[in-house]
């Protein structure tokens, strides 16, 4: 199963601005709910990472 | 980037001993970055964190540190060397975070009783920044014989390490700035 990145953006819970998506890390410390979102060709869950341009505020999802 | 909006370089003490030395390391850093302009700091104790011990990583994170590590711009770990290695609590307190750190500059000072500065527990430390999203500089801070480098007081009796501090937090605030613009205006797509 392919997991394609979302192009949707986040939005900022404080400021209400769109949040600069900056990262995908490969994480591994996945329950039993996440097993069918393992990427399989690289391994584990592909969790995207966003910050805030206007308060630095940091926020994840799950690619 | 808001315009205006100071640093925020807080310092890790990692360890929890009890008479540890590394306090007046990470004291001292913390007065040095609290006197430069445009940057705010402060000092977190791991010993004073109440995580618990039954579980670990997200799991148990604690609101006020993870505060904290969101609002950083880059980090100071300041940690002793314990056989060759880092504390364990260190490595508990540093798990129970991740989206807060990426893409987040950090400078290492090593602290130790013996010769040699830290630089074993410093290169331990290398590959666990790298995969908790930590951008390690290159410059590092090395208390080597400890003992010798404070009073029991923590007044610094060796005025040398001004310097060396002076060079790394340079290093370490370029990279904090250099880095903010990157994670808030340059997109990964």
């Amino acid at each position: 199963m392919a997991v394609v990145a979302k192009t949707d953006k986040m939005i900022c819970l404080q400021c209400k601005v769109e949040m600069n998506h900056h990262c995908d890390k490969i994480v591994y410390n996945v329950d039993a709910n996440d097993a069918g979102k393992t990427d399989p060709c690289l391994g584990g869950i592909v969790e995207e990472f966003h910050s805030c341009p206007k308060c630095g505020g940091a926020a994840s999802r799950h690619a | 980037m808001e315009a205006g909006r100071p640093l925020f370089i807080p310092v890790i003490l990692g360890t929890a001993r009890m008479g540890r030395m590394s306090l007046h390391a990470a004291q001292l850093v913390t007065e040095e970055l609290g006197k430069r302009a445009g940057i705010e700091t402060d000092l977190i104790d791991i010993a004073r964190l109440p995580l618990p011990t039954n579980d670990a990583g997200e799991a148990i994170k604690h609101a006020d540190y993870s505060a904290k590590m969101d609002k950083a711009d880059a980090l100071v770990v300041v940690s002793p060397e314990y056989n060759h290695g880092y504390s364990g609590l260190l490595k508990h307190v540093l798990d129970s975070c991740l989206k807060e750190y990426i893409h987040k500059a950090v400078g290492i000072v090593g602290v130790s009783a013996g010769p040699f500065g830290g630089t074993r527990v410093i290169q331990n430390l290398l590959p666990v920044m790298r995969e908790i999203g930590l951008v390690t500089i290159f410059w590092d801070v090395n208390f080597s014989s400890v003992q010798k480098a404070f009073a029991e007081d923590g007044r610094l009796l060796d005025e040398s390490y001004i310097r060396r501090i002076d060079k790394f937090l340079k290093e370490l605030i370029w990279m904090a700035k250099t880095l903010r613009q990157g994670r808030e205006q340059i997109s990964l797509d």
